[in-house]
């Protein structure tokens, strides 16, 4: 798994040197691109390590239905990543008016972070469960295969669906 | 156990929120040297294909490690034992995933970019020195973070992992660019 998730890691690294011009024209990709995959996988990281934790405890049943307790951490969590979403745009482009570098094209942009990051989150949060359940079931803890394997996964999705949309839209 | 039975939104809101906050200001100073100290290197389009794969492995490596130790907390295993054996497997999977990232972007350089930039054995050491580096501080920032959410009442899965992702994320590229100054990288 986690031979995989360098390998995952590189292949994003080959998206970035391909599309260097982008990262050189639009600072605010290469300044925010750490804090969003961060953004998204300390949220996954914690939803993993929560249901983890539910399914040992038995607060949640290891079965793939909708509970009350599933939907108090789907709330809590997107609340929680829709306020960090806009520190972060607050955060960078303070940070880029201030060293004077070019903000291109501002609302496409943000328009642009806002569907990377909750395509990314609504679709792990459906997957990241099923795969809970499933592993856990397997006798495995779900946190040892599936953080290694989200944080990889979103590595590579972050920077390949924002290039995408980036060469769509701009 | 009472902190996971008795978890609200709110409750996740309010202990995920301002963690989030400084995960994402340190990862933003990550974005800053990644934008105005990694940028400058002549070998920029090289040192990209790594820092993805640097970044992931960090996550990867401590992500585990912290969950782990938050677990073993919550369900009264964490003892000096669990404690060495997870550093132990830390260190050792750091070591062998860094040194295959180190490999595999040689040849990815070799077959796809083909910039001359520097030798197997920089390629080979930049990863796994950056990713040591990285470890020696946050392995015992974890544990300690961890030992005082748990100390606090405060739930360690939401607390610890978003504050440990800011100092990783800024350390790792911190320490890249260490290691990159120490080889003398073009």
């Amino acid at each position: 798994m986690l031979i995989l998730s360098s390998l995952l890691g590189l292949i994003s690294g080959t998206i970035l040197s391909v599309n260097e011009t982008i990262l050189y024209s639009i600072p605010i990709i290469l300044l925010t691109l750490p804090a969003l995959n961060s953004l998204i996988g300390d949220i996954s990281i914690v939803l993993v390590s929560r249901l983890s934790t539910h399914l040992y405890i038995g607060t949640l049943p290891p079965e793939i239905t909708t509970t009350e307790r599933l939907r108090q951490d789907f709330i809590g969590l997107f609340i929680t990543i829709f306020l960090s979403f806009i520190a972060l745009l607050s955060i960078g482009y303070t940070i880029l008016f201030f060293s004077g570098k070019e903000i291109v094209n501002p609302l496409i942009l943000i328009g642009i972070l806002f569907l990377t990051v909750f395509m990314l989150f609504i679709s792990l949060f459906i997957i990241l469960f099923m795969l809970s359940i499933f592993l856990f079931r397997k006798n495995q803890d779900p946190t040892n295969i599936l953080i290694p394997f989200t944080t990889s996964l979103i590595d590579l999705l972050t920077p390949l669906l924002l290039i995408t949309l980036i060469t769509i839209f701009l | 156990m009472e902190h996971m039975e008795s978890d609200s939104s709110t409750r996740i809101i309010k202990e995920t929120f301002p963690s989030e906050i400084v995960s994402i200001i340190g990862s933003i100073f990550a974005g800053v040297v990644l934008t105005i100290l990694i940028i400058p290197f002549e070998s920029f389009s090289v040192l990209i294909l790594m820092v993805p794969a640097i970044l992931s492995l960090r996550g990867n490596i401590s992500g585990p490690f912290i969950a782990r130790t938050s677990k073993d907390l919550i369900i009264g295993d964490f003892n000096f034992n669990t404690l060495i054996q997870n550093v132990c497997a830390t260190i050792f999977l750091s070591l062998v995933i860094s040194s295959l990232i180190g490999i595999i972007s040689f040849f990815l350089n070799e077959f796809i970019f083909m910039v001359k930039a520097f030798s197997f054995l920089t390629f080979l050491i930049i990863p796994i020195l950056s990713i040591l580096l990285n470890l020696s501080i946050s392995i015992p920032v974890s544990t300690f973070l961890n030992y005082i959410a748990f100390r606090y009442g405060l739930n360690v899965n939401n607390v610890v992992n978003p504050l440990m992702t800011a100092v990783d994320d800024f350390f790792s590229v911190f320490s890249f660019y260490l290691i990159l100054i120490l080889l003398g990288v073009p």
